[in-house]
């Protein structure tokens, strides 16, 4: 059985809860844009397919304004077991109305299930405001097992699906037209044009791209090959850096040619819970000592040379 | 028992409810232990992820992932929208005017969404209220253009059609 310890998912909740309550925060003039908007725009999507009509302001402000703390709750781990599914029910509901205006924007959906993943689990049995208050421990709590790994293994497996999902859809879609052809040199251009007509910015590097299309249709390939070969980062820990490396790139590749931001896997949150998370914290844990004792000596020295200075 | 009056939830059915619910959470937190239980969940996520996929129907947030996945070809119907001066002069009006938002996507999306509902007259409104605060404009005007889009890249003559929806005056009280 595969364990892990606490700290490697409490990491895990604090670099996701803090990258989406930062997200909320600033697209909050997004979200609250929507109650401006005249109730027959609505097109319903997820929850809100539902019913057919849009919240009222009052209420949708209200669901906003216990979204942000719910998310700051869920980042510190206070009362996790009641904010952590409050919070991940308030993101889905929020999220979803603001995809229910004409506009699915698709990496929101990473981040929202990854939040709904954690919320159920004990992610705050470790660096959290329950565990320093010795809420929520159960017996053992403190070491490894396998309740930590689950839902990491969970989110990972949800991250290659996705992936995999992408790929799959543009061989649906595309078929080998968008491989071999010129798709891709086409996206570029398109995404450039309809920024520009609209009198927004495009990307420095599209017309480069367009100019020497030859470089497209190996990168077209390449997307592919990195979306279907997800699941390799579930097979070994060379595979998997191999592979994040590789996606990373990808979406570095979609900023700079298409200026579309895919936030989530492009400050690696996406990919977080596939690595062995607590060590990023005992790494920043030795920094600590290192910078303090720095700190100390230069202080020390500062005030030789003060002493020196004065005599 | 305590009383249930007009529709309010009496306690003790509340509190048995909450019992159960807890009561059944601890039990599958136990239950995690065992291999075929977390098989059994991650089985239902891949099936549910894979739904829309099967279905072939975007949704959030559960999505078959559509972006950019088309073969796309070289000739590409944009809507868009452009301010007029006295002059009859076109000029480009930002992303902000235009759709009240930095993200071209859903300016974008928002334009096809008022054409195809038939509201193209009010978004064209809309936009002229806010362009007010540029005197130069004196009109606006929604409209859907096709273009060689690697020839817009490329900076060369890319307009092939336009067809114009809306048109209307920027209103003059701020100007």
């Amino acid at each position: 059985m595969t364990v892990a310890p606490p700290e490697r998912l409490a990491v895990f909740r604090i670099l996701l809860g803090s990258f989406v309550t930062a997200y909320l925060v600033i697209r909050l003039p997004v979200f609250i844009e929507l109650t401006s908007r005249e109730t027959n725009r609505f097109d319903p999507a997820g929850l809100f397919r539902l019913g057919d009509a849009p919240l009222g302001a009052g209420l949708y402000l209200a669901l906003i304004g216990l979204t942000i703390p719910a998310g700051i709750a869920f980042t510190v781990g206070w009362r996790f077991r009641f904010t952590g599914p409050t919070f991940a029910v308030l993101l889905l509901v929020v999220t979803s109305y603001r995809s229910s205006w004409g506009q699915l924007l698709h990496f929101e959906n990473l981040m929202v299930l990854h939040v709904m993943v954690l919320a159920p689990f004990r992610a705050a049995d470790a660096w959290s405001l329950d565990a320093l208050r010795g809420e929520d421990r159960v017996a053992g709590g403190a070491s490894p097992h396998v309740r930590y790994h689950f839902p990491l293994q969970l989110a990972s497996v949800i991250v290659v699906v996705t992936y995999v999902l992408a790929g799959i859809a543009k061989l649906r879609y595309g078929g080998l037209d968008w491989v071999r052809g010129d798709s891709l040199r086409n996206h570029i251009a398109y995404a450039a044009a309809r920024v520009e007509l609209l009198g927004g910015n495009s990307s420095p590097f599209a017309a480069f791209a367009v100019r020497n299309a030859w470089i497209l249709p190996p990168a077209a390939v390449a997307s592919i090959v990195i979306e279907l070969g997800a699941p390799l980062a579930l097979i070994s820990k060379r595979t998997r850096n191999a592979w994040v490396a590789l996606a990373w790139l990808m979406h570095a590749g979609i900023l700079a040619l298409m200026l579309i931001v895919f936030p989530s896997p492009l400050l690696l949150i996406a990919f977080a819970p596939m690595f062995e998370l607590e060590r990023l914290a005992e790494c920043l844990g030795r920094a600590r000592p290192r910078l303090s004792s720095q700190r100390n000596s230069t202080q020390q020295r500062l005030r030789r040379r003060r002493t020196r200075s004065s005599t | 028992m305590s009383p249930s009056v007009g529709g309010v939830i009496d306690d003790d059915r509340l509190l048995a409810s909450a019992t159960i619910v807890t009561m059944g959470w601890s039990r599958a937190q136990l239950q995690l232990e065992r291999r075929w239980f977390r098989a059994t969940i991650l089985a239902v996520v891949v099936l549910l992820l894979s739904l829309p996929v099967v279905r072939d129907e975007d949704d959030f947030p559960l999505s078959t992932y559509p972006m950019y996945a088309t073969a796309r070809g070289d000739e590409v119907s944009l809507v868009t929208a452009w301010g007029r001066d006295s002059n009859g002069q076109r000029g480009e009006l930002g992303l902000g005017i235009i759709g009240s938002s930095d993200d071209p996507l859903i300016v974008a999306g928002e334009l096809r969404s008022s054409i195809r509902a038939g509201e193209v007259a009010d978004r064209c409104r809309e936009i002229a209220d806010r362009a007010s605060v540029d005197s130069s404009i004196v009109s606006i005007e929604i409209a859907t253009e096709r273009h060689d889009v690697v020839a817009h890249t490329l900076s060369r003559p890319s307009l092939i059609t336009r067809t114009v929806h809306a048109e209307c005056p920027v209103p003059e009280n701020d100007r």
